[in-house]
C-alpha cells in the first residue's frame, strides 16, 4: 500500500481537501474526521449523507467520480458506540489520485438512510446488499429487494446476532424477474443460472422483440457462500484460503491483496524477496485470468480452438505454482508478512521458460483472433460503455481501461515494489467488447515485461517478516526449541492480534480494484471484512448494456466482462 | 480399433464379457453387455459448474488431460442429452431447486459425480446460505474429495463411473436424506422440503404425470404405408 509506506508529515485531516470542503459545507454535521494508517474517514450525520456524497462527487476540488463500495457494519458488541450500525461509502478520485471514506452512524431501532442511487448509479446493488444482509433501509431506492439471499430467507444474516449456520430452504426459484405487461406478445427468454452462455451461475431474463432485447433483468446470489460471514469467525490467517476462492481464476492475487490489507492494518512490510515473488506470481495469475477470460469468451461465440490453445498456458503456469506451493488452483501460498515458504531453487529458470512459452501462445492467440473477421464483427461496437458512465457504475480494471480511463493501481498507487518496474497501461478508445479484449491481450504482454524485470533482479533474503507476533517460527526450531514451540502454539491458538482500527487495502487484481475493508476491534477475529469485488460493479449495468441489442450480442458482452461468480456473490 | 478388438480383450478385461471363444474370433454375448459397453464408452457429461471446481473441470476437458480418451468429451449443456452430471462447485440454497430440477430432467439411466468438498459436504463454508452436500437432495454415485480435486482425481472418478456402468450399479436415492443438515449454530432440517417434493411427485404420479421437471415425450410410431412389405432393413 502506497499510503502505508509513506507516513504523512501532518495528519490528513488537516491537509486533506476532503475534510476541509466537507466541514465548510456541512459544519456541525461532520461528526468526526479520522486518519488511521493514511486512510481518511469522515463521519457525517444521516441528515447530511446525500449532501456529503454529492459534494464528494461534484465539488471541483474533490472530484470523487469513481464509485467503489458501499457497505454496512454491525457494531453490536462495541460498548463505546451509541449507534449499532454504520454505513460506509468508499469513493476514488481519478484526477486527485486518492481514496475517501464517508461513514454514517445509524441507530438499531430504525436504521434508515436516503438512497444514493441519484448520486452514484453503482450504489443501487450495494444498497440492496446492505438491506439484504443488514436490514438497513434506503429511502427512495427503486427496487429494495433481496439480492444475495433468496426471497424465502428470513432475517438479515450478517447481523452479529444472526447464527452463522442458520439456513432457510428455498422451495422454488423466482419465476419472473421482469414485469411482463399483461397480454404481451413478446417472448421472455430465461438465461441461466445453469446455461452454457453464462459461464458461472448468473441469471438474466430478457424480453424479446424478435431478435432484439426490449427489456432485461439480472439476478445474482447463486454463489453467495458467505465469505464475509465466515471471515468474522476466522483469524487473519484462516481467511487466506477463503480469499483464494473469491476470484478463482487468479487465486494468488486475492491472497496477495488480503495480505497487503492486513499488513497495512498491522503496520508491517513484507521483505523485498517476498514482495518480488508476490509480484511475479500475481502477474502470472493475471495472465492466467486474462487467458481464461478470452478463451471462454470465444467458446461462447462458438470457437473452441483458442480455448485449447489458451488452456495449455494455464497448465504450464499451474506447474510453476505447483512447484512453489503444491497446489494448482487454490494456492494459499501467501502469508501475513510474507510467503509460506521459499520458492524452489530453479524458480528463475522456470519463470524464464514460462515467459517464452506464454509469449509464443499469446502470439498464436493474437494471430487467431485479433484480425479474425468473424471475431471482430461479433465484438466491435458491441456493449460500448463511455468512461464517464463506467466510473459512475464503479467499473475498474481492464473494463474501465477499455473505456479509456487509465486508472491502474500498480501505476497510481504502487505496492509490493511495482514502482521499480517499467510497464505501460493500455487503454481503449471506444469502450466496446473488442477494446476490452485488446486491453487484456496487451496487459498480458505488459505483465511479461514486469515478470522479466522482477526475475532479473530477484533479491535474496528472508521470505517472511521477523516478527514473533505475526510470523510462525521455522519448523526445525519448533521441533527442537521450547520457546519456538510455545511461540508457534500461542500464535496458532490466539492468532494475530491486530490493533483496533479500520483500513481499506486495495490492489490491482485481474478484474480491477480488489479492495478489502477491514474493521478490527483488537480481537483475534476481524469485526468486519468487506470485499470490494470488481465483478459486482461490472455486472451491475449488464442488463442496461444489452437492452436494445441482439440476444447474440448479450452473449458476446458477458464473456468480455469476465464476471467471476465467486467474486460477484462472495 | 474396432468393437471386436475391444471385446477380444485388447483394452478391457475379457472376463467381463463372457463368451469370447477361439482367440476371439467367435463372440457370444448378450445385448445387455453390448449396451453397457456402449454406454460406458460414450458418456455424455453435463457440467453443472458453479465455482472454482468448474475451472479444474475445464482443465480436464482441455488438451492436457483430455477426457476424450475416456469417451466422455461430448459436453452437453442440456440435461436432456446427458447421462452423467458433474456437480462442480458450491451449491447454495438459492441454487438447490435448480439443481434438483436439472437432475430430474436428465433421462434414465443417469449418474452423478460430486466434485470437490463443497458439493460433497459444504466444505469449509458452514454458513447460512450453503447447502451441506448435494446428496441431501439428489443421489450421488461418486464423491471426489479435494478443493478443488486435481484432474487426475476426476479421471479416476470417470473410470469409477465406467465401472459402475459395467456392473449395472446406479445410485437411486439421496444418500444424505436422513441427515438433519449440517451441525452448527442454527442448522436446519431439510426433511420438510423433501417431504414436500415427495408429496408433489406422488400427486403427479396419481394423475399419471412424471415427476416435476420431466417432460414426457411420447414415442411416435410410424405405420408403414399400406401395400409395402416394410423392407426398410432389407
Amino acid at each position: 500500500m502506497a499510503s502505508a509506506t509513506e507516513t504523512p508529515p501532518a495528519p490528513a485531516e488537516a491537509t486533506s481537501p476532503v475534510a476541509r470542503v466537507l466541514k465548510e459545507a456541512l459544519g456541525a454535521q461532520v461528526l468526526k474526521v479520522e486518519d488511521f494508517r493514511g486512510d481518511l474517514a469522515v463521519t457525517v450525520s444521516p441528515a447530511a449523507w446525500v449532501r456529503a456524497a454529492t459534494l464528494l462527487k461534484t465539488h471541483p476540488e474533490l472530484d470523487f467520480k469513481l464509485f467503489l463500495d458501499l457497505c454496512a457494519v454491525d457494531h453490536l458488541d462495541d460498548e463505546d458506540r451509541r449507534e449499532r450500525f454504520e454505513v460506509v461509502l468508499h469513493v476514488y478520485s481519478v484526477s486527485g489520485k486518492h481514496h475517501a471514506r464517508l461513514k454514517v452512524p445509524l441507530p438499531e431501532a430504525d436504521p434508515k438512510l436516503p438512497t444514493l442511487c441519484g448520486v452514484y448509479r453503482g450504489a443501487n446493488w450495494f444498497e440492496r446488499e446492505a438491506w439484504d444482509l443488514y436490514g438497513v433501509v434506503f429511502d427512495g431506492h427503486p427496487n429494495l429487494t433481496r439480492i444475495l439471499t433468496h426471497h424465502h430467507f428470513v432475517g438479515h444474516p450478517m447481523r452479529k446476532d444472526y447464527p452463522t449456520a442458520q439456513r432457510h430452504v428455498l422451495p422454488e426459484p423466482l419465476t419472473w424477474l421482469l414485469k411482463v405487461p399483461e397480454g404481451s406478445a413478446h417472448l421472455v427468454v430465461n438465461i441461466g443460472p445453469s446455461h452454457p452462455a453464462m459461464h458461472g451461475t448468473f441469471r438474466v431474463q430478457a424480453l424479446m422483440d424478435g431478435e432484439t432485447i426490449k427489456d432485461a433483468a439480472a439476478e445474482i446470489g447463486y454463489m453467495h457462500r458467505n465469505f464475509e460471514k465466515m471471515a468474522e469467525v476466522r483469524t487473519y490467517w484462516q481467511i487466506i484460503p477463503y480469499t483464494d476462492r473469491l476470484n478463482y481464476c487468479s487465486s494468488f492475487m486475492n491472497g496477495h491483496g488480503w495480505a497487503l490489507a492486513v499488513e497495512k492494518l498491522l503496520g508491517i512490510h513484507a521483505p523485498p524477496r517476498a514482495e518480488a515473488i508476490r509480484v511475479i506470481l500475481s502477474e502470472f495469475s493475471r495472465i492466467m485470468d486474462h487467458f481464461v477470460a478470452i478463451g471462454t469468451n470465444v467458446v461462447d461465440l462458438g470457437a473452441i480452438t483458442p480455448f485449447f490453445y489458451l488452456f495449455r498456458v494455464r497448465e504450464e503456469i499451474y506447474e510453476l505454482l505447483d512447484a512453489c506451493c503444491g497446489a494448482r488452483l487454490t494456492v494459499s501460498y501467501v502469508r501475513i508478512g510474507g510467503l509460506a515458504q521459499d520458492v524452489p531453487a530453479d524458480f528463475a529458470d522456470r519463470c524464464r521458460r514460462l515467459i517464452e512459452s506464454v509469449r509464443k501462445y499469446t502470439g498464436e492467440t493474437d494471430r487467431l483472433l485479433t484480425r479474425n473477421t468473424i471475431f471482430a464483427r461479433r465484438f466491435k461496437d458491441v456493449g460500448a460503455m463511455s468512461g464517464e458512465e463506467a466510473l459512475d457504475w464503479g467499473w475498474v480494471g481492464p473494463c474501465l481501461r477499455g473505456s479509456g480511463v487509465a486508472y491502474d493501481i500498480r501505476k497510481d498507487h504502487p505496492y509490493s515494489g511495482y514502482e521499480q518496474y517499467d510497464f505501460d497501461v493500455p487503454v481503449g478508445t471506444v469502450g466496446d467488447s473488442y477494446d476490452r479484449y485488446l486491453v487484456r491481450l496487451e496487459e498480458i504482454k505488459q505483465s511479461l515485461r514486469i515478470i522479466e524485470q522482477a526475475v532479473a533482479k530477484l533479491p535474496a533474503g528472508p521470505i517472511i517478516v521477523d516478527d514473533k507476533k505475526v510470523a510462525l517460527p521455522p519448523k526445525e526450531q519448533v521441533y527442537s526449541n521450547i520457546e519456538a514451540l510455545m511461540n508457534h502454539f500461542k500464535l496458532v491458538y490466539e492468532g494475530i492480534l491486530a490493533p483496533p482500527g479500520e483500513v481499506y487495502g486495495y490492489t490491482e487484481a485481474a478484474n480491477g480494484e480488489l479492495g478489502y475493508y477491514i474493521v478490527s476491534d483488537g480481537r483475534k477475529y476481524p469485526r468486519r471484512v468487506k470485499v470490494r469485488p470488481p465483478s459486482f460493479n461490472i455486472y451491475q449495468p449488464y442488463p442496461e448494456m444489452i437492452k436494445g441489442g441482439l440476444l447474440a450480442d448479450a452473449v458476446a458482452i458477458i464473456g468480455g466482462l469476465n464476471i467471476i461468480a465467486g467474486e460477484l456473490d462472495r | 480399433m474396432g468393437l471386436l478388438d475391444i471385446l477380444r480383450g485388447k483394452l478391457t478385461d475379457p472376463t467381463a464379457y463372457p463368451g469370447v471363444h477361439g482367440k476371439g474370433d467367435i463372440i457370444t454375448t448378450t445385448v445387455d453387455a453390448v449396451v453397457k459397453w456402449g454406454r460406458k464408452s460414450s458418456i455424455w457429461p453435463m457440467p453443472f459448474g458453479t465455482a472454482c471446481c468448474a475451472i479444474e473441470f475445464m482443465a480436464l476437458t482441455a488438451s492436457h488431460y483430455d477426457v476424450a480418451r475416456f469417451g466422455a468429451e461430448v459436453l452437453r449443456f442440456s440435461p436432456r442429452q446427458a447421462d452423467l452430471m458433474f456437480v462442480a462447485g458450491t451449491i447454495v440454497e438459492k441454487e438447490a431447486p435448480v439443481l434438483k430440477t436439472i437432475y430430474d430432467q436428465m433421462p434414465e439411466p443417469k449418474w452423478v459425480i460430486s466434485m470437490g468438498v463443497c458439493a460433497s459436504s459444504g466444505g469449509f463454508y458452514r454458513s447460512y446460505h450453503v447447502m451441506q452436500g448435494i446428496d441431501e437432495i439428489i443421489p450421488v454415485d461418486v464423491y471426489v474429495p479435494g478443493c478443488p480435486p486435481s484432474p487426475e482425481a476426476l479421471i479416476a472418478a470417470v473410470m469409477k463411473i465406467q465401472e459402475r456402468i459395467t456392473k449395472g450399479e446406479q445410485a437411486k436415492r439421496p444418500q444424505g436424506e436422513h441427515r438433519l443438515g449440517a451441525p452448527g449454530d442454527g442448522a436446519i432440517d431439510r426433511r420438510a422440503r423433501r417431504a414436500e417434493w415427495a408429496k408433489e411427485d406422488a400427486e403427479r404420479a396419481k394423475q399419471g404425470l412424471p415427476p416435476r421437471g420431466v417432460v414426457p415425450i411420447p414415442l411416435r410410431v410410424v405405420a408403414s404405408e399400406p401395400g409395402t412389405d416394410n423392407k426398410h432393413h432389407g
